[in-house]
């Protein structure tokens, strides 16, 4: 069955042939011109749809271009110097201004890309002798008359479109769907949320220069209008009206929102009335955008179940020593000294607050040590970011696993299988199919979609923050087993756990954390017996 | 003695005084800002078009009631408060169990329905409001205070203060406070959390509604007035620290005050060039925000 997004590549054509073959000069111009937004909203697809980082510098990239075309256009630049040139440059100033707001997330990214909107508009608006002001630039060469210009536009829109959709394709899109989801389980997947997000901004702005150029060369003028903030609500509007994470809405909704004013000339001036009432309307209706809500309607396939492919852990031993962390002056760990090696399930206990989770935060990367050092085999990991820690091969799981909102489990186990090949983000890919294959024989192996993602990245050493927690006897005994096995095939084990029945009978060794210090290391008989333990921790119960 | 004053020490204190009556302006746009932001973990985009929409309130009531702002005052907030729960019934119990970029995408549209209303009803070019307190100048020895900053920063003053006592000294306040706070432990002790919200949204948009009259006079108000103001409140609040109510209203001051001493000695461009020019640096610097709350931002 034909999916929604190729119908809709489908429709566009036969309307843009219609339009070419009966459309007057001024429709056809409308068409190129529409053709311009719709490279802008492409490439904000890719950085707001895809990579989930607000972006409010797009019109800015989209100006940039505009005016770099203008600028070299009347220098006389043959068009196939200067397109290259209306697209670097947005992309080389862009990558600029976002180097130092890249670790900014959510609404102060937005904020950041605001500010760099608007010194963008006050250099257009003000820089006369680079962009002549308020006049604008004139006189910049066009393509000639409305079939020329609109085939030139859409012949670019379809190039941009291919190398959007080769850009996501495969795996990329479940890592990209973790990334915007949850920045920090996607770390904790092996993935760069920081620097995915960066090629999303700087392809993004190359994109939209393209668009800019375009547009300069329909109207053969570039006004400082360009540059106004309407332009990128503009974008937004059709990104958010034709399906956020689509290629194929970035196009129908530059197509609507380009022709809007044309449909509702009946309303005369306050047709943009309309426009903000329809805008909000399909927030409200159709918060998915058109193509997003047509997808629904089709049921995605039952992923077939690969078979697990032998992993091979790298069999190195993990060595924690004298580790430190205080927060606020308070010291949680004092020195905690620890080795795990392959092969061997090792419990960590302690009372409530004693610094279990803390410990597994530092040695993942989720938060960096005061002091001591962490190792895998010869690597130093203490310094490194969760993303690289988790590829060099120490995984964790997180209490409260929940993936994030609407993604599916077995997108979530992708994403980090992606994530191990080194093909996430924009660009090289792994075959989708595959992926999900695989990922969903790791589903059917392990008690929780969580664990299955840690899995996914084939760690020598898997971290366990209380995997038994809500999981009923039978499901124990489960996954009991499922961990016996992973470290039979010589991966080594370090399990919080609460339930002292379930890990005691589970693991090789156990160590008590008591007052930030690993207080004793043993089996687990020796720590049943040793009484500082029953006093501080285990009290007089029997166990 | 005054007399002997150095002209520069003489320009320079003008120069804060203005940029003292804009901060307390932009303030109480960044009060209501933030009490939305507290109450609804989302960005109300919309803010600055409430501004616009209570001076065009404020120029179409001084068109029947010849009298002074001051007067006018209270029937702009309360028509303000009444917009404010429409605005909450729309933008905002839709899209509250939706991610947050919902909300703040629909406050966009609403804004952009606002303004493009205003264009359509009013036409582009600007209009002035009722003066509060008159027009002119008060000497005070060799500095010459313009009657409608005077009246702006005393209005503000008053309305903040009156938000400060609201928020901490009443029953009301320490509800809406413990609900933005907790909104899940604030509903199991009974506490009406989505009245509250609406509440917040109405009290938003008062203040923004006060500060539209205000800025109506001196500084006339057309379609797209509210776009520069929602700018400086998000600056505000994120140099404030994302979620602070007295950090926004230190941000608030303090943009103002650099932009307009920085605007008197270069240009009001060299001014806002400055301004983003040093929010980048300080998002660079300060990632959370000159005051960062102590158990890290909410955002």
């Amino acid at each position: 069955m034909i999916r929604p997004a190729p119908l809709a590549g489908l429709a566009v054509m036969l309307w843009l042939v219609a339009v070419l073959a009966f459309g007057s000069g001024y429709e056809q111009r409308l068409m190129a011109l529409a053709a311009a937004s719709a490279l802008m909203a492409i490439g904000y697809q890719l950085v707001f749809g895809q990579a989930g980082a607000l972006s409010l510098a797009q019109g800015a990239c989209f100006a940039i271009g505009a005016y770099t075309a203008g600028i070299l256009g009347r220098l006389g630049w043959p068009l196939w110097a200067e397109l290259p040139a209306a697209v670097l440059v947005p992309a080389a100033l862009a990558g600029l201004a976002h180097l130092p707001v890249r670790r900014l997330e959510g609404h102060f990214f937005a904020l950041a890309t605001l500010g760099f909107a608007v010194l963008v508009r006050l250099v257009a608006v003000d820089a006369q002798s680079l962009t002549g002001g308020a006049n604008g630039l004139a006189g910049i060469p066009t393509f000639g008359r409305g079939p020329a210009a609109m085939l030139v536009g859409w012949g670019v829109v379809g190039a941009a479109a291919a190398l959007a959709l080769w850009l996501k394709r495969g795996g990329n899109g479940p890592a990209l769907a973790l990334v915007r989801g949850d920045a920090e389980l996607a770390r904790a997947s092996g993935l760069d949320p920081e620097r995915i997000r960066a090629r999303g901004f700087g392809l993004a702005a190359g994109f939209a220069g393209a668009g800019g150029a375009l547009q300069a060369h329909v109207l053969g003028l570039v006004s400082p209008d360009v540059a106004e903030f309407s332009v990128m609500v503009g974008c937004l509007a059709m990104v958010v009206i034709g399906g956020r994470g689509s290629v194929a809405g970035a196009v129908v909704g530059a197509l609507l929102i380009g022709h809007l004013p044309e449909w509702l000339r009946p309303l005369g001036a306050s047709y943009r009335v309309a426009y903000g009432i329809g805008l909000f309307a399909c927030l409200l209706l159709a918060p998915a955008g058109l193509i997003g809500s047509l997808e629904r309607f089709w049921r995605r396939r039952d992923a077939p179940v690969a078979a697990l492919a032998a992993m091979s852990p790298s069999g190195a031993s993990l060595r924690i020593e004298a580790v430190e962390k205080s927060y606020g002056g308070i010291a949680v760990l004092r020195g905690v000294t620890l080795e795990i090696r392959p092969g061997e399930i090792v419990g960590l206990i302690g009372p409530n607050g004693s610094g279990k989770t803390t410990l597994i935060n530092l040695i993942s990367g989720l938060d960096r040590p005061d002091g001591g050092t962490i190792g895998l085999g010869d690597r130093r990991l203490e310094r490194l970011p969760p993303d690289r820690i988790a590829l060099a091969g120490v995984a964790r799981s997180f209490q409260s696993p929940a993936p994030p909102d609407g993604m599916a489990a077995l997108d979530l186990v992708a994403a980090a299988l992606a994530a191990k090949r080194g093909c996430a983000g924009f660009g090289s890919a792994a075959d989708l199919a595959t992926l999900q294959a695989q990922a969903a024989g790791l589903l059917q192996q392990a008690p929780s979609p969580d664990i299955a993602r840690a899995l996914a990245l084939d760690p020598a050493i898997l971290l366990l923050d209380e995997p038994a927690a809500g999981l009923d006897a039978g499901e124990r005994q489960q996954l009991a087993l499922l961990l016996r096995i992973l470290a039979d095939a010589g991966r080594g084990l370090l399990v919080v756990e609460h339930d002292m029945a379930f890990l005691m009978g589970l693991v090789d060794r156990v160590a008590v954390l008591l007052d930030g210090r690993i207080a004793l290391v043993g089996t687990p008989d020796q720590v049943r017996a040793d009484p500082a333990v029953r006093a501080a921790y285990l009290g007089t119960a029997p166990c | 003695m005054t007399g002997s004053m150095p002209a520069e020490l003489l320009t320079l204190a003008q120069l804060l005084l203005n940029g003292l009556a804009l901060g307390a302006a932009y303030a109480l746009v960044a009060l209501g800002f933030v009490l939305v932001l507290n109450a609804t973990g989302a960005v109300n985009f919309a803010q600055g078009d409430m501004v616009m929409l209570g001076g065009y309130a404020a120029v179409a009531l001084g068109r029947v009631l010849p009298v002074s702002g001051l007067m006018l005052l209270p029937l702009v907030m309360g028509a303000m408060a009444g917009f404010g729960l429409l605005f909450s019934v729309l933008a905002w119990r839709p899209f509250r169990h939706r991610p947050p970029i919902f909300g703040l995408l629909a406050t966009v549209a609403l804004g952009l329905t606002l303004q493009e209303a205003m264009n359509a009803l009013e036409g582009a070019a600007p209009q002035a409001g009722p003066a509060l307190l008159g027009v002119g100048e008060i000497r005070l020895g060799p500095l010459g205070l313009s009657r409608a900053s005077l009246g702006i920063l005393f209005a503000c003053l008053v309305l903040g203060l009156a938000q400060g006592w609201l928020l901490t000294r009443t029953q009301f306040g320490r509800r809406l406070r413990a609900s933005a706070q907790d909104p899940v432990t604030a509903r199991a002790l009974g506490i009406p959390v989505d009245r509250l919200i609406a509440a917040s949204f109405m009290l938003a948009t008062a203040l923004a509604g006060a500060v539209g009259l205000l800025l109506s006079g001196p500084y006339f108000v057309t379609p797209t007035s509210g776009n520069d103001l929602i700018l400086r409140a998000y600056i505000a609040a994120t140099i404030g620290g994302w979620g602070s109510l007295r950090g926004a209203v230190a941000g608030a001051m303090l943009i103002a005050l650099f932009e307009s001493v920085v605007a008197g000695y270069a240009s009001s461009v060299v001014a806002t060039a400055a301004l983003y020019g040093a929010v980048l640096l300080l998002l660079m610097l300060r990632p959370a925000g000159l005051f960062p709350a102590p158990l890290g931002r909410r955002a």
